[in-house]
């Protein structure tokens, strides 16, 4: 299993920021093992950012995204105590998913 | 047609009062809201024009009002730190394609109604290319383009 995504979810005047970093090999399929032989593909395919269960930000990646991918993102109108959620499925349809409270920066 | 259906999926349900009852009846689980639209064909694309092309931007015009922070000289290929933000009215995707990988599409993200068009990320990049943000705003689409070097690359070897 991968381990825990790290979420972290600040406001400050209704704008919030949000910096998530998911655990993951994003193994692009291209490489190597010293054996000669090619690792298979593995990364994340899709992520989503829902603030209080709306989705608001919707991401497709491909194998270029480096390991344990690390995003930071903006939202508005958001205010202390809103919640904040983060999912990922990867191509080989495993899923990782955190939540987060909003906390004034 | 499944990419329409999606849109009218976010208009329909898009106020967090429709989905937070959704959710609550335990009709749509988080997981669920993973069906992301996009044209995975276009991550498969080989060449910046065929991904382009795929990603129906074939045709953008150039922007100066979309905003990349790049470093000048990467050293290290695997993990390239990048800041797009577009300040085109209306921006709901922004895509990032790297020319020279052997998968030119990185990344794209959708933004809906309360996010700002901006995110940082970190990419692999094989070698010195040319780093390409495509920002679509009401169906139109604005690019604008970075080199970066890299000195070690960071997706095969």
């Amino acid at each position: 299993m991968s381990d825990p995504i790290k979420l972290r979810a600040t406001v400050k005047d209704s704008t919030g920021e949000v910096r998530v970093l998911m655990p993951h090999p994003m193994e692009s399929g291209l490489r190597r093992a010293p054996s000669g032989q090619l690792i298979p593909a593995r990364h994340i395919t899709s992520v989503v950012l829902s603030l209080n269960g709306r989705p608001v930000i919707e991401g497709a990646l491909g194998s270029a995204v480096s390991a344990n991918p690390l995003f930071a993102f903006q939202l508005e109108g958001v205010k202390a105590g809103d919640q904040l959620a983060v999912a990922w499925r990867d191509n080989t349809g495993q899923r990782g998913n955190a939540e987060a409270v909003f906390s004034a920066a | 047609m499944k990419h329409l259906a999606r849109r009218n999926f976010l208009q329909v349900f898009g106020s967090s009062a429709a989905l937070s009852i959704l959710v609550g009846s335990g009709l749509l689980k988080p997981g669920m809201a993973l069906a992301v639209e996009f044209n995975r064909g276009a991550f498969e694309a080989k060449t910046a024009a065929d991904a382009l092309r795929l990603i129906g931007a074939a045709g953008a015009e150039s922007s100066p009002d979309i905003l990349i922070k790049a470093p000048e000289i990467a050293e290290n290929g695997a993990v390239v730190p990048i800041e797009v933000t577009s300040r085109i009215p209306g921006t709901t995707r922004l895509s990032v394609l790297v020319d020279k990988n052997p998968y030119p599409l990185a990344l794209q993200f959708n933004f809906a109604a309360g996010a700002t068009p901006t995110f940082q990320a970190k990419l692999k990049m094989a070698e010195t290319s040319r780093l390409r943000v495509v920002a679509s705003a009401a169906g139109r689409h604005y690019t604008l383009f970075r080199e970066v070097k890299v000195t070690v690359g960071g997706c095969g070897e």
